[in-house]
């Protein structure tokens, strides 16, 4: 085990801690907060589209419920709505404890979270009326993506302040991802807006640029932004380093550079010089190797103290969230293979990757951080372990039914598609009753949601302070060594 | 590392890297293609397309066609995109240069529709279809785009745009028309517009085996 700095989370006293939480309170509950709205709106839309699928009649002939529209509300309201805040939220306050200095600038990131929101109603708004831009990922018309960016550029205003002021010492491994994810996004949305959205370029220079984001977007934002939770908070919860200072580099920095150039691997066989496409499925077979990287680094962090994921929810979520994160690079990477490409691709395979990816990666671990976060900074228990434990089971059967009809039934389709002797109405009678099962996931989802939400106002609202004991999902064995988290 | 500057070079170089090799070389590379002449008819490849066509790739985008329906053949022997008769040809980039942003899709959902133009060429089909698409095929899970369409008392003359053959539970009541509005047309002579099959140099179609 390595005992270098960077593996250990942090050597704050509880004073200085809690002094920290305090001060970053409100921008970050601002940020999860609104988030949450927002997810269970992309979700309801989600929900609806889901059914379109199944029964075309549902809410038919309406412009702003039409399938076309609400599939890309759903996408854009939950990447921009609530994934995105999500890891701002979470971001800003790992930044603060990471940096080991309270929360300066307010108001900044007050204003930012404000516009940021705002930028994000224009941009719904603008899709229910039909000003998409038809971009994958970057469905929002022009005049909301200008807002987003201009709230965007504040928060990383603060986050360079932020690190440049924070007291000296090694860099944790999380700090690595922070920095990463806080580069990333602005560069990435800039560089895709602005090529492809405000002066677009020609169309033929186009299909490269979209994938690149479209890939950058989960590889270089989603994934740095969750990872530096993961890396924080499991070692946080059991109390032991993070067990391999090699493997979070060989993680990190195999994640940067094979996940920025993965993203073409999605356009084989597309309109695009062959040469970029051989390098995105080369750089999408080689995300097996931070995928191997981060599996063993944290079981090897929590081997033989996996026990607290039985009663602590932030842990529980979390763990689920990383191994959703392994099986969805695994996939992806099989994927990238041409040959299994060109029978997946356009199948309804692509849609359970991202359902396993988006929410059971990336939402799981943002509702495990917020349960950690979020009593820290209020002071106050979460107000049902009941409903906690609802949640989890909701979200995690909905993400297996629904990840597992996709991703059968889309090969199904994607053999139909692609067999010269199977005729195009075949293909979509195959699908059929996987898109059924997956529209009753779209429920379990919708409900999961339903639960995380009433349980943050719950929290919000409720005058219980904590005392000794954190809200727990299972009883704590009573010999157990595992500290209760700080 | 210890130092958040290392930390900085390193992202900077390897996001950078891509950044080059995806975004900086397209634009530098592709993005100033110029369309071919056409020798035979004295054209342009790809054809120019009418602005009644332009305005119906706004249409397209506005609904999300793109959510459902691919715009791309993928070449032989790959895929059998060619053997299915999606198209002749692999897509190219040079065949984008006409659109504004490029229709790739991600899902067949619906079919593919880069040479819709060359399979259908009756506009009072497409009308009909985009209409009630359960009248032309009753197993379609296409939304009807009826909202781009106007349902109205006939005042006088029946409009000589109404759509015709509407049958069953999709006909207008005696005395009504649909008639459609100038989205709709738009759209219709965007989908016509869709069709690949002219010679391109660099993709030519897969000789027979």
């Amino acid at each position: 085990m390595s005992n270098d700095q960077s593996s250990q989370p942090d050597t704050l006293s509880s004073a200085e801690r809690s002094a920290i939480d305090s001060s970053v309170a409100f921008p970050v509950i601002l940020f999860f907060g609104t988030s949450i709205l927002w997810l269970l709106l992309g979700s309801i839309f989600e929900l609806t589209s889901s059914i379109k699928l199944v029964w075309p009649f549902f809410l038919d002939g309406l412009s702003f419920f039409t399938y076309g529209r609400t599939s890309i509300v759903s996408v854009n309201a939950l990447a921009y709505g609530w994934a995105t805040p999500a890891a701002i939220g979470i971001g800003l306050w790992l930044t603060t404890r990471l940096c080991r200095v309270p929360l300066a600038h307010h108001k900044l990131l007050i204003a930012s979270g404000i516009i940021w929101n705002l930028g994000v109603f224009v941009g719904v708004s603008g899709l229910l009326i039909g000003d998409s831009t038809s971009i994958p990922l970057l469905n929002f018309p022009a005049y909301s993506t200008h807002i987003l960016l201009l709230s965007f550029a504040l928060i990383a205003i603060w986050a360079v302040m932020t690190f440049l002021q924070r007291q000296s010492g090694t860099l944790f491994v999380s700090q690595w991802f922070l920095v990463a994810g806080f580069f990333s996004f602005p560069w990435l949305f800039a560089t895709a807006s602005q090529l492809l959205v405000w002066n677009p370029v020609q169309a033929s220079a186009q299909p490269s640029i979209a994938a690149w984001y479209a890939g950058g977007f989960f590889n270089l934002w989603l994934v740095p932004m969750g990872l530096a939770a993961a890396f924080y908070l499991i070692p946080k919860s059991i109390g032991r380093p993070v067990n391999s200072h090699h493997l979070s580099l060989l993680a990190f920095w195999s994640i940067l550079l094979f996940g920025a150039w993965s993203g073409t691997s999605r356009l084989i066989g597309g309109p695009l010089p062959a040469w970029m496409v051989s390098v995105g499925v080369a750089a999408g077979v080689m995300m097996i190797i931070p995928t191997l990287a981060v599996a063993l680094n944290l079981h090897f962090t929590l081997e033989g103290h996996y026990a607290p994921v039985a009663w602590s929810p932030s842990l529980r979520f979390i763990v689920t969230g990383v191994s959703f994160l392994l099986t969805t690079w695994i996939l992806s990477a099989i994927n990238s293979i041409p040959s299994v490409n060109s029978v997946t691709n356009f199948s309804d395979f692509t849609r359970g990757l991202n359902l396993l990816g988006y929410y059971g990666f990336f939402s799981m671990i943002a509702f495990g951080s917020i349960y950690y976060i979020l009593p820290r900074l209020t002071g106050k228990e979460w107000p049902s372990s009941c409903l906690i434990s609802w949640h989890f089971w909701l979200a995690l059967s909905g993400i297996l039914l629904g990840a597992s009809a996709l991703i059968l039934g889309g090969l199904i389709q994607g053999f139909a598609l692609q067999d010269v002797g199977i005729t195009f109405r075949s293909s979509m009678d195959f699908i059929a009753p996987f898109r059924f099962c997956a529209a009753l996931a779209a429920i379990l989802i919708v409900a999961a949601n339903l639960g995380f939400a009433l349980l943050f106002a719950g929290l919000l609202w409720s005058t219980r302070r904590s005392g000794a004991t954190p809200t727990l999902i299972a009883v704590r064995e009573e010999n157990s060594q595992e500290p209760v988290a700080v | 590392m210890n130092k958040l500057t290392l930390l900085f070079t390193g992202i900077l170089l390897t996001f950078g890297s891509a950044w080059v090799g995806l975004v900086a070389y397209p634009v530098a590379n592709l993005a100033n293609m110029e369309p071919l002449p056409n020798e035979e008819t004295g054209g342009l490849i790809p054809p120019t397309l009418s602005g009644l066509a332009v305005a119906g790739q706004k249409v397209y985008a506005a609904n999300g066609c793109v959510e459902c329906h691919s715009q791309q053949v993928r070449p032989d022997p790959l895929t059998t995109d060619i053997a299915k008769q999606l198209g002749k040809r692999q897509t190219v980039p040079r065949d984008e240069i006409r659109e504004h942003t490029p229709f790739l899709g991600e899902y067949r959902i619906g079919q593919d529709l880069s040479n819709y133009g060359a399979r259908e060429t009756d506009v009072a089909a497409v009308h009909r279809h985009l209409y009630s698409p359960q009248l032309v095929s009753p197993w379609s899970n296409m939304p009807s785009y009826s909202y781009l369409y106007q349902y109205r008392k006939i005042v006088g003359q029946p409009s000589s745009h109404a759509l015709q053959g509407l049958t069953g539970s999709f006909a207008p009541k005696a005395g009504y028309e649909v008639v459609p509005t100038q989205q709709a047309e738009a759209l219709v002579a965007y989908l016509l517009s869709l069709n690949q099959n002219y010679p391109l140099p660099e993709s030519p179609e897969p000789t027979a085996k």
